[in-house]
């Protein structure tokens, strides 16, 4: 068993999910679900042969801790959210295509994360492109899935614009070694660093890349929206990864001019990730649709992860990847139970849904932990990676960024509340009284991520020591702990003995609240009305346009969408400008050039 | 619950009479001209604060329903929703003679006469209207009753609630008020 | 983590209750003179909360319950993080991170209880509270990076600590005045005074959050305000006003911090929700901003003091 065999029952799984799914829809559900767990327990598995190479055709892998890290995290995202299929399978217009790229992608990206030659690389990265490309359509919208793919290949293109660069310089295509025998100038290093950097960009989605993230999230199928937003996007953070600890970022600008003591060009892509957390948090907060609005929670979500990789040091580089695995979890889960509702009631729009903890009270307490992570309250793992972030940023003085991650960790408060309160609490409107409980084979999942947020809030050691071997391996100090508690030089977190105090102080407010006498139950249209007489709930749920007066602040912003379909009319009007000059139909023009032309050739020998 | 229930509640129940004969929370809802003496009662001159009494937005949060005077039949199927919001225990004062008899209208098709067909009462204050004096004055009374569990309008309420539904309908028709929108 | 440990943080729960409702009666009795009226006696907020608990409520579902108790038992574990003078409950868990995310369970709590009733002006009141918590948050947090920075830890009590090795003139007080200004301002926002009270506004929004609570969760939720104030005051005097080294001399500072908060909100009148967010990114973000890089770039009240 290694990693080789991981990576067949993958693909071979893929391709034979076509042809399972032609003869039954069921069975090619339950396909994707055995294959994406199968590949999560191989690769449990697999653990102890960290430092082994492999080859196959042309293609080189080589098992890293990093690589383990982020596989660890795609395989779970990837098996819990394959259960959904089971249901979703029917409403789908291509269920056997589905399949096939469903598994594909996973590949993909398991093979991405072992890659030891930028071929193999960019290989698999432009399969998960691909697979994941052809997905997104069979959802709601064909323009989100064209756009995605520019978005990508923009990064993707100059990604191997780098690579090649790079091979040209050192001859070799070995990632780990083409990189440490790069030695040039300053500049040089800047402009590769800054090419390789931005698939990382585009797939994590940081300003002004984030384009795709909310069209394509939001009008995804529902069973991979998670896998999108909880998955995918950390394939750009292992570029981050690469071009900033493998390169070696911080060596090759030693020279550059220092910002607060971070080199220049990390600097501005920090400035960049906090740019993006306030612009995903601003836009967040006023989506009327469930699904965009948790998408552009991932771009904000995104920024923290590339900060925190970005900065390399003991404490913000553990916070960065812890951030990934809770924010994959959380983030995840709360599409999962969106998806869970589309299921029961057709439709993922906040204003038309209300109430529906009475119907639904499981998915309800699992979206409510969810968010609890997202938002980075304790004793949720959420809490654990921000506050690593924090106090790093602390540690080093970056008030800026620091100004920004406050700003995301505030804003998520009232943006992960909005459906919360419009979808899940309020009134109950009397079309969705018959709404049973979501169907047990999704219950099963949204229950063991859950299990995970809380088990990983509580206890961050079993993820923390993951991240102290990927710190080991780059070479950086690795984050201290003292048993269960977090111990660094400016703060001391003990998750388990907050979790204890916290359950304690329920404790109290428990019994205060049984000592007194018991409450009578009253119906949700007995409530205060200025005393008058209503009959109708779906008018006294507030939904619509939750948070008013603050959208009104920053109603008339700037749309980088038009910003692009700007860039792009111009760029006709240029081609149209050059038409107009070279390809006249007046004979004078077509002489003119021609006299120059053959002037150039004649004497260009002269001006030379 | 046990035996000793009938003890036990009764030493609940002295116990939170010493807390709301202390700290009354009145509902602020003023219904007829007598409201106009409300403002003066509540603020610098004559204190109604250092008695613990405080205004409170909603029925559910209030403990006492003041009528200030006269009753239209549109307003009194909104006071008794109101007080039907309420939270046991409870109490009314009704101000003015308008409350007691009707007052100067007495011979209105649109006002009722004597509120305590509709409504337990458990203070009247006398006037038309009552200054701010009386009513400091009424409001030490309650507390001093209160205290020594006197008032019991809800408990009348509860026991005879068929016959004050009765009185109510014939009063008004309908007490909730159907639904117009959909009709 | 032993049973003293618990029996510790219990008793100082009790007095952290008493200790702030108490100064909560005293404080109306100030504002009723204030206003040339006598005002209550100054155990009346013990009574109205031992009133409201006594008397018969009603409930919307589970998760109206559910959501007061979280939000109640939030607050209480957040109490037990703080650090008064020597007193620790539990040691090791006064980071000002932690406290100030318990915080927020608190908040969610009543949030999720409150919506959960079904009823349109709490959602509306909860929307507003949220909006106000995204003003006053950002420039306070900034401060606090700040701080964290300069002394190199992150925990109240020894920020607190450090202030009272040089006296009086070592407060943060005086050593960042800027910050402590924009503390104080964001105080009044957290404590939800005016002019940043809009979230309970008793005639615009039926008084919010609080519309349908009644009975013992109206009770519970009037503790719930006595135990945030209490946390952060104590947070303000521990952070710029040096701690205390007795309880007393904490009470002292923590009376005189709590009077003039009151004072101050006696006589204003109330911001309009997006008016307080456009405010506190105008003068106390640049002001947070401004000391933020006067510590960072000159050192001035933190390497070159006294």
């Amino acid at each position: 068993m290694n990693l080789l065999s991981i990576l067949a029952i993958l693909i071979i799984g893929g391709i034979a999910g076509y042809f399972i799914t032609k003869l039954n829809k069921l069975a090619g559900a339950w396909l994707t679900v055995l294959t994406s767990l199968t590949a999560l327990f191989m690769l449990f598995g697999i653990k102890d042969q960290i430092g082994s190479t492999y080859e196959f055709l042309y293609f080189t892998f080589e098992l890293t801790q990093i690589g383990w890290y982020f596989a660890f995290v795609l395989c779970l995202t990837y098996a819990m959210s394959a259960f959904y299929n089971i249901y979703f399978m029917d409403k789908y217009l291509y269920p056997n295509t589905y399949t096939m790229l469903y598994i594909l992608s996973l590949a993909g990206s398991v093979g991405l994360f072992f890659a030891k030659d930028f071929i193999t690389f960019f290989v698999f990265w432009e399969l998960v492109v691909w697979t994941s490309a052809f997905i997104i359509p069979l959802g709601k919208s064909r323009k989100s899935a064209y756009i995605y793919y520019v978005v990508s290949s923009i990064g993707s293109m100059a990604t191997l614009f780098a690579i090649l660069w790079v091979y040209k310089l050192t001859g070799s295509l070995v990632i780990r070694e083409a990189f440490s025998l790069l030695d040039v100038s300053t500049w040089t290093a800047i402009f590769i660093f800054g090419l390789f950097i931005f698939a990382g960009l585009t797939k994590i989605g940081i300003y002004p890349f984030h384009i795709w993230l909310p069209l394509a999230h939001g009008s995804a199928p529902h069973t991979f929206s998670p896998i999108l937003s909880g998955g995918l996007v950390k394939l750009g953070a292992y570029v981050a990864y690469i071009s900033v600890v493998l390169f070696p970022a911080y060596d090759a600008f030693s020279e550059a001019w220092m910002i607060f003591g971070v080199p220049a060009p990390i600097y501005f892509l920090m400035i960049l990730g906090a740019i993006s957390i306030i612009i995903g948090t601003l836009m967040a907060i006023r989506q009327e649709d469930a699904k965009k609005l948790l998408a552009y929670s991932s771009v904000a979500n995104g920024g923290y992860i590339l900060i925190g990789i970005l900065m390399v040091d003991q404490v913000t580089f553990a916070g960065g990847l812890l951030h990934l695995f809770a924010h994959a979890i959380a983030s995840a889960t709360a599409f999962l139970t969106i998806a869970a509702i589309a299921y029961r009631t057709g439709t993922t729009k906040i204003s038309e849904l209300g109430g529906m903890i009475h119907r639904m009270p499981i998915t309800y307490t699992v979206y409510l932990i969810a968010i609890i992570s997202m938002a980075g309250i304790p004793p949720m793992a959420g809490f654990v990676s921000k506050w690593l972030i924090l106090q790093g940023l602390a540690s080093k003085g970056l008030l800026i960024i620091a100004f920004a991650a406050f700003f995301g960790s505030i804003g998520s408060f009232m943006y992960v509340f909005r459906p919360l309160a419009a979808v899940f609490l309020g009134q109950l409107a009397p079309k969705y009284d018959n709404l049973k409980e979501a169907p047990i084979f999704m219950v099963i999942p949204m229950v063991i991520m859950t299990g995970i947020t809380l088990f990983i809030g509580v206890f961050p050691k079993f993820v923390l020591e993951m991240i102290m071997k990927v710190q080991v391996e780059a070479g950086i100090t690795a984050v201290t702990m003292n048993g269960t508690a977090i111990d660094i030089f400016n703060g001391y977190l003990d998750a388990y003995h907050v979790f204890v105090i916290f359950g304690f102080g329920f404790f109290i407010a428990l019994v205060l609240f049984l000592l007194m006498p018991k409450a009578r139950k009253v119906d949700l249209m007995d409530t205060y009305t200025s005393a008058e007489f209503i009959y109708t709930p779906e008018l006294l749920h507030y939904a619509h346009d939750f948070y008013a007066p603050f959208e009104r602040l920053y109603e008339n912003h700037p749309s980088t969408l038009s910003l692009y379909s700007k860039l792009s009319l111009k760029l006709k009007e240029i081609g149209l400008f050059v038409d107009y000059l070279m390809m006249s139909v007046k004979p004078a023009t077509t002489l003119l050039w021609i006299i120059l032309f053959i002037a150039t050739v004649s004497l260009g020998g002269v001006l030379s | 619950m046990a035996i000793g229930d009938k003890v036990e509640i009764k030493a609940w129940e002295k116990l939170g009479d010493f807390f709301r004969g202390r700290s009354i929370w009145m509902m602020w809802y003023c219904t007829g001209c007598g409201a106009i003496e409300m403002p003066p009662t509540m603020t610098s001159r004559f204190d109604m604060e250092r008695l613990g009494m405080g205004p409170m937005a909603t029925p559910r949060q209030a403990d006492i329903l003041l009528i200030t005077g006269y009753l239209s039949v549109k307003t009194l199927r909104r006071v008794i929703y109101s007080y039907e919001q309420m939270q046991d225990p409870k109490y009314i004062v009704a101000f003015g003679s308008c409350t007691i008899n009707g007052g100067i209208y007495f011979d209105s098709y649109a006002t009722i006469n004597k509120l305590d067909d509709y409504l337990p009462i458990d203070m009247y204050i006398a006037g038309c209207m009552p200054r701010p004096e009386a009513i400091m004055n009424a409001f030490n009374e309650l507390q001093v009753k209160i205290r020594n569990n006197e008032v019991d309008g809800w408990k009348r309420y509860k026991k005879n609630y068929d016959q004050y539904k009765a009185n109510q309908m014939k009063a008004v028709g309908e007490v909730f008020v159907h639904d117009e929108f959909h009709e | 983590m032993t049973i003293m440990n618990f029996v510790a943080a219990f008793l100082f729960v009790l007095g952290a209750f008493a200790f702030q409702t108490s100064i909560t009666g005293v404080n109306r009795k100030i504002m009723a003179r204030l206003q040339k009226r006598r005002g209550p006696k100054w155990y009346q907020q013990f009574l109205d909360i031992f009133k409201a608990l006594s008397k018969s409520s009603i409930s919307h579902g589970w998760v109206y319950d559910f959501g007061v108790i979280m939000a109640l038992g939030g607050i209480m574990a957040t109490v037990i993080f703080i650090p008064i003078a020597n007193f620790r409950a539990f040691p090791n868990t006064d980071n000002v991170f932690i406290i100030s995310y318990v915080l927020a369970v608190g908040m969610l709590g009543m949030a999720m209880s409150a919506s959960g009733s079904g009823n349109p002006w709490a959602s509306i009141g909860v929307g507003r509270a949220l909006t106000n918590m995204l003003a006053y948050e950002v420039p306070f947090m900034i401060v606090v990076v700040t701080m964290i920075y300069s002394f190199n830890t992150a925990s109240i009590g020894e920020i607190a600590e450090i202030q009272q090795d040089l006296g009086v003139l070592g407060w943060n007080m005086f050593r960042m005045p800027l910050g402590t200004i924009v503390a104080l301002i964001s105080l009044q926002g957290m404590l939800g005074k005016k002019p940043f009270d809009s979230f309970i506004a008793p005639a615009e929004i039926a008084s919010g959050p609080m519309v349908e609570y009644g009975g013992k969760h109206l009770g519970m939720l009037f503790i719930l305000h006595d135990l945030s104030t209490f946390i952060e005051i104590s947070l303000i005097v521990n952070l710029f006003f040096g701690g205390g080294a007795t309880f007393l001399e904490f009470g002292i500072k923590y009376f005189v911090v709590y009077t003039v908060a009151n004072l101050v909100s006696g006589i204003m009148p109330r911001f309009k929700i997006d008016q307080a967010v456009v405010f506190f990114y105008k003068f106390p973000l640049a002001a947070a901003l401004i000391q933020g890089f006067i510590v960072i770039f000159t050192g001035w009240g933190v390497t070159k003091w006294l």
